[in-house]
Parts: C-alpha cells; sequence; structure tokens
C-alpha cells in the first residue's frame, strides 16, 4: 500500500465511522440523560454517585479521539504523499483540516475545557458535514502550483481555516440557541398566558424590568440575564433555597414542555428549505460555464442527477441534524449559554478572519502585484467579514440582540459558505486555481 | 434592580453551567385606552392644530438634514448601510467585472453570455457590471463613513472625559450586586480598606479617592479605557486605510509587459503595453531602468499523474540602472523584484515564435510574436505586416507538443515545446491599424481568410498569393508588472492598528469591584462585591482571586463559622 492509498484509507473509511460512531454515542449519552432522571442516583455501597450516560460518554470520548488520531495520521501521510508540503493546499485538504479543528475544539475546549460533552456530538456532526463536503471534492495528493510555494500559504490559509473552523463551531451554537430559545419562548409564553388568567403576576413585572435595564447596557456581550435561575447540578442546589417555591418545574415535565412547544415537521422543512438557498450550488455546479440559459432546451441538460443528489443529501442532513437536537432539546445547554458560547466563538474567530484577509492582501501584493483586485474570493471574503462584523455589532444594538443576531450568526455563516463552495465552484477568479 | 434575587450563594462554581430555567413570565402587554377615548383628553377646540391636516408633514431643508444625521448616527442604520454593502458586493461577485474580465462582460452586454440582453440592460443602468466605480457602492461607502463619522465624534468626547475624570461610583448597596462574597476580619477597618487598595492598585485598578461620601469602601474599576479606546482606534484606522487608498490610487503607477527572451526592455512612458497611471504619477517619475530577460526558466511535472502541474516559473533578468550599473537576479511568482522602488512581478508567460513573412520577395515582416495561452493547450496570436499590399495578417497557433503519426500531427495539449507545431491563417486587406486594437488579435472586419498552413520550426513554407512565412526559433516571453505604490506600507500600518483595536475592544471588559467594611462586636466583616459588564466567565476567576488575596492579607476572624452571608436580622437593622 503506497502512502497515498494509506491516507485515503485513513480518511475515507477509518476516520469517518469513527466521528459517527463518536457522534451517535455522545447523542446516545444525552438521551440517556434525558431518559433517566437527572437527580443523584445513589448507588448503595461506598455512597457513589451514578451519573447517568458515563460509560457512553467514555465512549464517545475514545471513539472521537481515535478519530481524531486517524484523522492526524491522515493529514500526515497526505502530507508525506504530496512531497513533504503543508496539507492545506487544496479544497479537499481545506475541509479535512477544518473538520479535524473542529472535533479537536469540541474535545480540547468544550469537553475539557469547559465541561460541556452536551454540545460536542453536534460539533461532530458539522465536522462530518464538512468533510463529507470534502469528499465532494475529492483529489489526489500531489505538488504545489509554484505560484503557492510561499510561507503565506502557511499563514493565510492556515489562518483562514482556523476561522472558517470557529465560524462553523459559532454557527452549530447559534443553529441550537435559535432552536432552544424559541422553546423558551414558547414554554415562557404559554406559562405567561396561564399566570395572567390566574390574575398573579401582573401587576409586578420584573422581566419588565429587566428588559430596560439590558438595554441601558449596550455593551456587546453583556452579562447573560441571570432571570433564569440556576438548575441542580449534580445535586447542588445553587439557588440558595431563596426562590419562590412557584417556580419550581419538573425538570422532566419542562422537558417535554420544550418539546413539545416546537414540531419537528416543521423545523425539519424549515432547515431543509433554508439548506437548500445555498446547496442548490451543488445541483447548479456542474455545467454551469458549459450551458447556456438563453434556450429552454439547453436548460435542460443542467439537470444532473448526481448534482442532485448531493443537493438533496446535503439538506436532508441538515434537517435531521436539526431534529436530532429537537429529540435531545431538553439537554441542551440553555439559551443564553448558548448564546453566550456563539458570542465568545464567533468574537474569537473574527480577530483571526481578519488577520487572514490582511495576510491575504499582503500575499496578493507579493504574488499579483497589487494587495486588492476585488476578485471573487477576496470580494467573498470582504463580505463575510462584514457579515460577521454585522453580527458582533447587532449582539450590541438593543433590539437585534439575542434572537436576530443569532439569525445575523446564522446568514453570515451562509456567506462563509458562499465565500467557500460557490466562490470555489461556480464563479471563476484568480483562487480558482486553488480550487479542487 | 438588575437582580431580581439576591446571589446570597457567591460566585457561580467554575464549570458549572449556566442557568437552564426558564425565564419568569414577562408581563402582560398593558391595556390602556387610546388619548380620545379617555375622558380627560382635552377638547379639539382647546387644543387647535398648529399645522394643516391631511397628509404626512413635510420636514423643512434645515430639519431634514438633522433628522438623516440623526438617522446616520444610529448603530441600526450602519448596519442598513454595510447590509447595503454587502448586497452589492454579492451582485459584483456574481456578474463579470469590467477590469477583471472585459470579454465575459463584452459577452454578456451582446447576450452571448449570461443572462440575456434585457437583464444586462438593467445591470449596466445600475453600474453592476464596474460595481466598485459605480455611483451607488461610492455613495453607500460615503454614507457609511458619515455614519462611523457621525458615530464616533461623541464617542471620543466620551472617552476623552473617561480617561480625564472618570471614577468608579461607590457602591449604595455592596450586598445587592451580582458576585457578593464577604468573610470575616481581626484586622481594623481602616487597614482592611488600605489592603484593599494597595492589593488593587497594584493590579492597576482604577481607584476612587477616599473620601467622606463613602468612608467605609473602597471603589475600583478596570477595563473601561481599553475596551472603548480599542474600539475607537479599530474604527478610526478605518480612515487611515480610506485615505492610503484613496492617496493610493492618486500616486500610484503600474505598467504591464511583455519581453521576448534576449530582448530589452526599458523603463519609459511609452514602453508598457498597458498603462494605468494615477492623476499624480508623472512621465519622469520613470526609474529609466533597462531590462533584459536573459532566460525564463519554465517546467512541468511530466509524469502521467500529475502531468501539466507547473513545477517553476523563473525569468533570470540583467537590471542596468539609469547610472549604468547593472546586476543579474531572477523574478519569480511570488519573489518580486525591487528596482528603485518599482516592483517588478511576474504574472504572466508565452511562448514567442520568430517569424518571418516574406511578401514578393521582400521581407514584410521580421519579430517574436508574442503568444498568449488559451484553455486547451493552445497557444495563439497575431502576425501583422501593414508593409506589404495588400496587408498581410496572420493568425498564429502553436501547439508545443504535436508530434507527427500517420495520420499527420496530433495535437497533445501538453504545455511544452518538445515538438512545437506553428499554424497559420492567412488574410488580406485592410488590417485597419490606425485604430486602436489589440496586439495580439486581428481586427477581422472587411478581411478575407485565405488559406492556412502549419509549419515545424526550421521550415518554411508558401502560403500562396506570394507570401511565404519562416519559422526559424522558438522563444518564450514573459509578462511583468511593473508598480510603484507609496502607500502600501501606510495601508499595512492601518491594518496593523486595526487588528491592535480589535483585540481589547473584544475581549477588555469593564468591571468594578468594592471592597466594603463593617464593625461586627469585636471583628471586621468584609464585604468584596464585584459587577462586569462583558465576559463574566473571564471576571469570575479574578474576582476569586481578588477576594482570595484580601483575606490571605488579612489575619482570619477566630470563629471560622462565620456565615457567608449577612444573616437576616442584621439587615433589618440597617
Amino acid at each position: 500500500m503506497t502512502t497515498a492509498e494509506l491516507s485515503k484509507v485513513l480518511f475515507a473509511p477509518t476516520t469517518f465511522l469513527l466521528y459517527v460512531g463518536a457522534m451517535l454515542a455522545y447523542f446516545w449519552t444525552m438521551a440517556q440523560r434525558i431518559d433517566r432522571a437527572p437527580a443523584v442516583e445513589g448507588q448503595g455501597a461506598a455512597g457513589s454517585v451514578h451519573v447517568p450516560g458515563r460509560r457512553g460518554l467514555w465512549l464517545a470520548t475514545g471513539l472521537a479521539s481515535l478519530g481524531l488520531a486517524a484523522h492526524l495520521g491522515h493529514l500526515v501521510t497526505r502530507s508525506m504523499a504530496s512531497g513533504g508540503r503543508v496539507p492545506w493546499g487544496n479544497m479537499f485538504e481545506y475541509s479535512s483540516v477544518m473538520g479535524f479543528g473542529v472535533v479537536l475544539a469540541g474535545l480540547v475546549i468544550f469537553q475539557w475545557r469547559m465541561r460541556r460533552p452536551e454540545v460536542v456530538g453536534f460539533l461532530l456532526l458539522g465536522a462530518i458535514l464538512t468533510m463529507g463536503g470534502a469528499l465532494l471534492v475529492w483529489s489526489e495528493p500531489g505538488p504545489l502550483m509554484p505560484i503557492l510555494n510561499s510561507e503565506w500559504l502557511k499563514i493565510h490559509v492556515f489562518a483562514i481555516m482556523l476561522a472558517a473552523t470557529i465560524f462553523t463551531v459559532g454557527f452549530v451554537f447559534n443553529g441550537l440557541y435559535l432552536l432552544r430559545e424559541t422553546a423558551e419562548r414558547r414554554v415562557a409564553e404559554s406559562n405567561q398566558a396561564r399566570a395572567v388568567g390566574s390574575t398573579v403576576g401582573a401587576a409586578y413585572s420584573p422581566a419588565g424590568t429587566l428588559d430596560e435595564d439590558a438595554d441601558r447596557d449596550s455593551s456587546a456581550d453583556a452579562v447573560p440575564e441571570r432571570t433564569t435561575l440556576p438548575d441542580a447540578v449534580e445535586g447542588v442546589d445553587l439557588r440558595g433555597g431563596v426562590s419562590d417555591p412557584t417556580e419550581e418545574l419538573d425538570e422532566g415535565a419542562y422537558g417535554r414542555a420544550l418539546k413539545a412547544a416546537i414540531d419537528p415537521r416543521r423545523l425539519f422543512a424549515g432547515t431543509w428549505l433554508a439548506t437548500a438557498g445555498l446547496s442548490w450550488v451543488f445541483w447548479a455546479a456542474e455545467g454551469w460555464h458549459r450551458e447556456s440559459w438563453s434556450g429552454l432546451g439547453e436548460f435542460v441538460t443542467l439537470v444532473n442527477w448526481e448534482g442532485f443528489a448531493r443537493f438533496f443529501t446535503v439538506n436532508t442532513v441538515l434537517g435531521v441534524a436539526a431534529v436530532i437536537a429537537w429529540v435531545l432539546l431538553a439537554r441542551l445547554p440553555a439559551a443564553t449559554t448558548l448564546d453566550s458560547l456563539a458570542y465568545r466563538t464567533i468574537a474569537f474567530g473574527f480577530p483571526i478572519w481578519t488577520f487572514a484577509v490582511i495576510s491575504g492582501a499582503i500575499w496578493a501584493e507579493q504574488s499579483w502585484g497589487r494587495y486588492w483586485g476585488w476578485d471573487p474570493k477576496e470580494t467573498s471574503a470582504f463580505l463575510t467579514w462584514l457579515a460577521y462584523a454585522a453580527y458582533l455589532h447587532a449582539r450590541a444594538t438593543r433590539g437585534l440582540r439575542g434572537r436576530g443576531a443569532a439569525k445575523l450568526g446564522i446568514l453570515a455563516f451562509a456567506v462563509l459558505m458562499f465565500t467557500y463552495f460557490v466562490v470555489n465552484l461556480v464563479v471563476t477568479g484568480l483562487h480558482s486555481y486553488a480550487g479542487l | 434592580m438588575r437582580w431580581p434575587e439576591r446571589p446570597t450563594g457567591g460566585v457561580r462554581p467554575a464549570g458549572a453551567p449556566y442557568p437552564s430555567r426558564p425565564p419568569p413570565p414577562a408581563p402582560a402587554p398593558r391595556t390602556s385606552l387610546p388619548v380620545s377615548q379617555v375622558d380627560s383628553a382635552p377638547p379639539p377646540e382647546a387644543n387647535p392644530e398648529v399645522r394643516p391636516s391631511g397628509g404626512p408633514r413635510i420636514p423643512g431643508p434645515g430639519e431634514a438634514v438633522v433628522l438623516f444625521w440623526r438617522w446616520l448616527r444610529r448603530m441600526k442604520s450602519a448596519l442598513y448601510l454595510l447590509g447595503l454593502l454587502g448586497v452589492l458586493t454579492v451582485i459584483a461577485t456574481l456578474v463579470p467585472q469590467q477590469p477583471n474580465v472585459p470579454t465575459t462582460v463584452r459577452a454578456w452586454r451582446a447576450g452571448t453570455e449570461g443572462p440575456g440582453v434585457v437583464v444586462s440592460g438593467l445591470l449596466d443602468a445600475v453600474g453592476a457590471y464596474d460595481m466598485y466605480g459605480a455611483p451607488i457602492f461610492l455613495a453607500t461607502l460615503a454614507l457609511l463613513f458619515t455614519s462611523l463619522t457621525a458615530c464616533l465624534i461623541p464617542r471620543y468626547r466620551a472617552w476623552w472625559r473617561l480617561l480625564r475624570r472618570s471614577r468608579p461610583p461607590a457602591s449604595g448597596s455592596p450586598d445587592h450586586q451580582p458576585y457578593v462574597q464577604t468573610f470575616g476580619t481581626t484586622a481594623p477597618r481602616d487597614e482592611v480598606l488600605a489592603a484593599a487598595r494597595t492589593h488593587l492598585r497594584g493590579r492597576r485598578w482604577r481607584l476612587r479617592d477616599p473620601g467622606p461620601d463613602a468612608p467605609d469602601q473602597v471603589a475600583a474599576e478596570r477595563g473601561h479605557v481599553l475596551r472603548e479606546g480599542g474600539s475607537l482606534l479599530f474604527h478610526t484606522s478605518f480612515y487611515l486605510l480610506l485615505i492610503g487608498v484613496v492617496v493610493g490610487q492618486l500616486v500610484s503607477f503600474s505598467g504591464q509587459v511583455g519581453i521576448v527572451e534576449g530582448q530589452s526592455w526599458a523603463d519609459t512612458a511609452v514602453g508598457y503595453w498597458s498603462y494605468s497611471p494615477g492623476r499624480l504619477w508623472g512621465d519622469d517619475d520613470h526609474r529609466a531602468f533597462t531590462l533584459t530577460v536573459d532566460e525564463f526558466e519554465v517546467d512541468w511535472y511530466r509524469d502521467p499523474e500529475f502531468g501539466g502541474t507547473p513545477k517553476v516559473f523563473l525569468a533570470h533578468v540583467t537590471v542596468t540602472r539609469a547610472d549604468g550599473s547593472s546586476y543579474q537576479d531572477t523574478v519569480g511568482g511570488n519573489d518580486p523584484l525591487v528596482i528603485d522602488g518599482m516592483k517588478v512581478h511576474l504574472l504572466d508567460w508565452g511562448y514567442a515564435p520568430r517569424v518571418v513573412v516574406f511578401e514578393g520577395g521582400q521581407v514584410v515582416h521580421d519579430a517574436h510574436v508574442t503568444l498568449g495561452a488559451t484553455e486547451q493547450g493552445l497557444w495563439r496570436g497575431a502576425v501583422k505586416a501593414p508593409s506589404a499590399d495588400p496587408d498581410v495578417g496572420l493568425n498564429a497557433y502553436l501547439y508545443p507538443y504535436a508530434p507527427e503519426r500517420e495520420n499527420g500531427p496530433v495535437p497533445t495539449g501538453a504545455p511544452w515545446a518538445d515538438d512545437p507545431l506553428l499554424a497559420f491563417e492567412q488574410y488580406r486587406g485592410d488590417l485597419r491599424l490606425d485604430r486602436v486594437q489589440n496586439v495580439n488579435t486581428l481586427d477581422l472586419t472587411g478581411l478575407q481568410l485565405e488559406n492556412d498552413a502549419y509549419v515545424r520550426p526550421g521550415e518554411v513554407i508558401d502560403l500562396g498569393n506570394g507570401v511565404v512565412v519562416a519559422f526559424p526559433e522558438l522563444r518564450r516571453w514573459v509578462g511583468l508588472q511593473i508598480s510603484n505604490r507609496p502607500t502600501v506600507p501606510l495601508l499595512l500600518l492601518a491594518a496593523g492598528l486595526i487588528l491592535l483595536g480589535l483585540v481589547p475592544s473584544l475581549y477588555a471588559h469593564r468591571r468594578r469591584v468594592w471592597v466594603h467594611v463593617r464593625d461586627v462586636g469585636d471583628h471586621t466583616r468584609v464585604t468584596v462585591a464585584g459587577r462586569t459588564f462583558q465576559r463574566p466567565q473571564a471576571f469570575e476567576p479574578e474576582f476569586a482571586r481578588v477576594v482570595a488575596a484580601l483575606r490571605d492579607r488579612l489575619p482570619p476572624a477566630p470563629d471560622p463559622e462565620v456565615p457567608a452571608t449577612p444573616d437576616l436580622t442584621e439587615v433589618l437593622r440597617r
């Protein structure tokens, strides 16, 4: 077996299967924690505390780590097979490295440092989607064009990939936030309707005064409102017993209420259609240049079943991902937490993206003799920067904070995907030699 | 009040999740009657209408300016403008741009490609074919910068005040702050306050002067100057960037030229193939050096696996400066050459066969013809010989590797010139050289295709009509860009400042700490309270460290069972 073949086998199926297995194990663990009561369950002897899904979590972590090791092996062998260059010289390789980064961040930052294993399954899903996209543009390992043979390839492309990886993580959080927030809001609304019916709480409205207070503080990542009380964590009640007992809600009942607030069929259809807004590119990319749009007869030849299959698969997988998130809705972190995670992730990625665009301009000045030429890739990288800048500003704008900002964050990720796929596959420009 | 419940539990343990409970019910929508239905509303005649009713009021010109300025000052307006800029940029990504791909634009305008003539006309009307020079784009950019200015002026003033005169406020009720920790110590109050001051000042907190208004506490603040300052630096740097770009447009110069191997070229205003100077660039700004291309080195991977992937592009040149000094150097893909401030980039290359044309026994053309690469592994160009009568025009096509087989030559599409074949199409008639035209294509208007033929290196062929063509040798030419952009360092500085301002504007966070003391029996009760405006996750460990450091500095109260929170009787007594 040559190094190139070994590299391919390590990527698909090895890494793929390990990631899929790890993802399923994470989801299974989360489901375990919902189904069994999360309350402390004495194990009898020696006072050991049984946390549901602990073995599942070990399994998931193990599989994900093995997957990471296999992925690393793939990257190293691919680099060797390409003649010792850095393994990010074409679209397949970018996607692969980005998937690697997402999983690494999930394990190291979110599971180990922040102790949030419940989001890692979704990050794995994001990584698998990215890598599935990589397989669509598979290319054999090979040498680079001389124009790419520069130190800036390492710096610029690595920064772009790093920022795109971080933005992918931010997208996952924003998507989960929108879902969870919608559910929480609907549950709160129905509770409120009940409360108004029983003439309770209308006179004194803590939420109203809090909103006012929040608006006054126009800083970007304002402290999340602690109107929501900390829940019981591993048997320790953080509320210190001050809270009104009528606000006590049964954990399971609340979870069921959250799930009941969202119609999974509508969620699936909505996600499917929203994804279709961008993924039509896979369908259209083939034959885009070959055929003319001027006559209907020629237009018909645009229907290519392979492209349609990709289009359909991507939409359906994202739709299924949304439904999985719905199933695990009760185990997701609270909406405020997800919002905060999304903001922190994107605020971390934004300076890196800025640096990547600047380093791209420096490289362009050195290589193409101009720092900025409105090449399609440059333009859309700038556009992505604008979109994320808009997200960060929206977080600091009253009336847009929360849902509005999260929607902008989703839109910004769509722009990133546009930059990545549409510009590489459909629009020709100076970056296109690096494309496939 | 920010917090409905008193967070008596102190700091949230690190790693513990945030709250995941539903928020308390929102207030019921307030139902109030419209004013007209309220009995106390004044009768109409008591409050006559100031302006005639009917239709919306149109503001006067001065007022309109004020309203517009106010609109611009809102962050939402800036977001809308950013969004509009984004939409225009999307259009520019999807629609071919005149400066980048003029041929595609021509095809779109003619309707042979793209969405058709009607849509094309609409695109032209909004300037979509040259979006970055279009009035709508420039107007949006100008509005965005105006909006930025409108936002920044008050922020500068406020920041200056912050820098000069800010002092953290005293807290009326430290126990009600979001982060509260209390402990007891035997040290007297003044010693506690002094210790708190020393510690916080050492950590570069800005302290409130001790005064009679709040004698029992130390108030400290951090992060506010840096965060806002970073944000201001970030936004201000865009002006620097704008200045760099605009001034750069005026004083920069760039031109392209193709030089055949073995030939020389001098840097003068008339020597360029294409020439785009800024308004303030003068002809005598050229450095008048001479560039000789000694050899152009190009090679490819020739194995079947990566066939055609280029391996090396390198031009070996000899530079002769205006003062006569001369040296040898190379120009490569990522490796521009700088001569007296002029940057030389290698951007293009092609084959340059020497073509000699005889007409009626006379040499009417003898030069290297620069052929440009096309997509099909084919290089093409044109030979123009106006000294013949009538003019001879030849379309020249070069297949670099077209070995001879039984059925004639077979072009392989490989780019290396192992077995080159040069084909001609002969045209006769007026070449219309009095008009502006591309060096590498014939203006076929009114020309008659006579015949075609091909030739190998060293061969001579009779094209008929008395025209004989010889192909003595094949060389290569390099396409160089010579440019001078004096504002690039300024742009680099602006970009660096943008990054320098961005990081603190996202990561610096404004937070306050109060150390409050109270005599309780024989010891002093110390309350450390904190509040952060951003990044609670970064503040929590910092707050914990402040509390721990103060605890360590002060002798603990003898009774270790000091309650963590003030008991109820004490609260009631206050």
